[in-house]
């Protein structure tokens, strides 16, 4: 599934600086959609992120996090040209993943 | 094929989807309400005065200051008197002040003068932007009694423990987001689905690209020109409108206001722009009368709350004060940042839409999104923003 | 506002119902080590006890950067930074949350004990913050404010 997702990923006082927008509703399973009904709830639940094959962040997540997520982190003695990717699951079992390289 | 002069468009159909419907809810959960105000004035028509003459009625106002109290704090009730004023020892957190504070108001007032303003202040007070909470029937009469006997018990006044909660000293809010920053703002997703569209063959076989190959050069500074008057349609069109119209004409795409590729087109398109002026063509006489339909309709009382664009802001009126915690702007810096990111609605509101949200708010009835209401509106704040840069998308709470 | 909050507070009766049932349902791997327990938790100090944090230590080496007033509560942005020698993870609780455990980042190969996100909060509350460094358990807090908005919705 390509849910589009962001990432950025750049060297700030000797750590790379990551930063990570997901497209995702987050639905609690509370909210009505027009028709009155119910909106399943749907949010991802598990954000892993991984430093050159080396995993760096592991998150767990409830509905809590707001819709279409936004994840900062910072990994130390990373460096410009590292590769950085982010994979997220959700509650239905969707994925979504986007690497990109650490800029200087 | 270089494009012609006159871009063609399609000038028969409606814009946006018809009949048009309110809104129900967004993605948030956040709801529209679902009333008729028809009996109110909208932009489109101006209703007969629902105010009930003089009403007879014995002093002093006997009522129930608890269910009064109640009252004025509900939120249900046309936002609550805690939007707009300070109200004794228990008023809730974070009180408005587009009204004064009446903390000491049962010290002072007449009980009869208490009734008449509630009831409907335009009696006694020409300039003032308190809903007719009586004439409008927002309350009955005995409800408006409660409140009266409410007020009355409002006699020391009001110490505000912490200054942020006290609108007279709370810091109005500063915006530190960077908007332009693709990790922060969702509404680049939507960027990217106007550029797949701009790229989309329509059903004629053509897409925008097309005709337009280099659309960041061509593009420049179009957004920042718009709206504009079109005899054509003897209207006022905004790019949205212009989207839906011009890619039937073109394309043979259907694009209609609000959708997500309309959206997402005017994104792409304004996000082009950004940094260029905004600099809407006001030397024809259409314009120049269409910029003053706008501002008079911007004068007008509308809905069931019976407030005008201009009662929240301008700084003659009401701009820069507080509804409960939220910050009144000027009309000056509101536009440039459309379409934008709604982080209360987790939605990206064009223009028209955000115009739709204000007339709800006052409760008067919406207008279609390609409202020429809305289009003389939109020009009458261009003009009032003139020079402003476009930043788009923006993001706003 | 006041929709969002109305919609979050339902939450807490409808999800063990609904929501619940639909974890279980789940058939990736992950779902294993998600703490079920703690973001099912209606209190905060169940949700504490999901992470055994219950007795941890205020430390003033763990910063909460959020907003003292937030424009609402759907998206408030909250960054936590734990100066504490090997931070193993963080857990951001909303205290007033109807699930008030939101969020556990863990930490491993180098990156920093630092982690920024946006949270939905049904009221004004305190953010909590619990950080575990070589096996122990810190905390700090901030209050935030949200935006009580004007025209009734």
């Amino acid at each position: 599934m390509a849910e589009p997702m962001r990432i950025r990923a750049k060297m700030e006082n000797n750590a790379a600086d990551v930063k990570v927008l997901m497209s995702h509703p987050m639905e609690t399973g509370q909210r009505k959609n027009e028709k009155g009904d119910l909106v399943p709830v749907h949010f991802i639940q598990s954000v892993t992120a991984i430093h050159n094959g080396k995993t760096v962040l592991d998150a767990q997540w409830s509905q809590a996090i707001s819709r279409n997520p936004f994840l900062g982190f910072r990994v130390r003695g990373a460096k410009a040209g590292d590769k950085i990717t982010v994979n997220w699951v959700d509650t239905q079992g969707d994925k979504g993943s986007i690497d990109t390289t650490v800029v200087a | 094929m270089a494009p012609s002069k006159i871009a063609p468009l399609e000038v028969k159909k409606p814009a946006s989807a018809q009949p048009w419907q309110r809104y129900k809810v967004d993605s948030q959960g956040s709801t529209w309400p679902q009333t008729d105000w028809s009996s109110f004035s909208t932009l489109a028509a101006i209703a007969p005065p629902t105010d009930g003459g003089s009403l007879r009625y014995a002093t002093p106002i006997e009522g129930d200051p608890a269910k009064g109290r109640q009252l004025a704090f509900d939120r249900a009730r046309g936002g609550s008197c805690v939007s707009c004023h300070v109200l004794g020892k228990d008023t809730p957190p974070q009180p408005g002040n587009i009204g004064p504070d009446l903390s000491t108001v049962g010290a002072t007032r007449s009980d009869d003068w208490l009734f008449d303003y509630v009831y409907d202040p335009r009696k006694l007070n020409k300039t003032s932007i308190m809903p007719p909470w009586g004439a409008h029937k927002i309350m009955n009469i005995p409800e408006v009694r409660d409140v009266v006997a409410f007020l009355k018990t409002l006699k020391e006044p009001h110490v505000f423990r912490d200054p942020q909660d006290n609108p007279a000293t709370r810091t109005p809010p500063k915006d530190t987001r960077d908007n332009l920053d693709a990790t922060d703002n969702p509404a680049f997703f939507a960027l990217d689905r106007g550029k797949s569209a701009f790229n989309r063959l329509g059903a004629n076989g053509k897409s925008c690209a097309s005709c337009h190959a280099s659309p960041e050069t061509a593009f420049k500074t179009w957004a920042g020109r718009m709206p504009k008057f079109e005899p054509r349609l003897d209207k006022v069109l905004g790019v949205e409108e212009f989207i839906t119209r011009h890619a039937r004409a073109t394309t043979g795409e259907e694009i209609l206001m609000q959708s997500d590729d309309n959206i997402g087109l005017s994104i792409f398109l304004h996000n082009i722009a950004n940094g260029t002026p905004i600099n809407p063509d006001l030397s024809n006489a259409e314009a120049k009368l269409a910029v003053k339909r706008g501002q008079d309709l911007m004068q007008r009382k509308l809905g069931q709350l019976n407030m005008a664009c201009v009662d929240c802001h301008t700084k003659e009126r009401h701009a820069n004060k507080w509804a409960r915690g939220q910050y009144l702007v000027e009309f000056k810096g509101t536009v440039a940042h459309f379409p934008t990111w709604r982080t209360s609605r987790g939605d990206i509101w064009d223009i028209r839409k955000r115009f739709q949200w204000c007339n709800v708010s006052v409760r008067a009835n919406e207008l279609p999104p390609d409202a020429r209401q809305y289009g003389d509106i939109e020009l009458a704040l261009a003009a009032i923003n003139k020079g402003e840069k476009v930043n788009s998308p923006g993001i706003r709470h | 506002m006041h929709h969002l909050r109305r919609t979050f507070l339902k939450l807490s009766g409808a999800i063990a119902a609904g929501a619940a049932a639909s974890f279980l349902k789940v058939g990736n791997s992950l779902a294993a080590t998600w703490n079920k327990s703690g973001f099912e938790s209606k209190v905060t100090v169940e949700a504490l006890k999901s992470l055994s944090a219950s007795a941890a230590t205020p430390s003033r080496e763990i910063a909460i950067s959020a907003p003292d007033i937030a424009e609402n509560g759907a998206q408030v942005p909250v960054t936590v930074t734990s100066k504490i020698a090997n931070t193993e993870s963080i857990s951001i609780v909303v205290d007033k949350n109807p699930f008030p455990l939101s969020s556990t980042f863990d930490f491993a190969n180098g990156s920093e004990g630092y982690v920024s996100t946006k949270l939905k909060m049904g009221q004004t509350s305190n953010v909590i913050a619990i950080v575990k460094a070589d096996g122990k358990f810190f905390t700090a807090s901030k209050e935030v404010k949200v935006t009580i908005g004007g025209c009734g919705g």
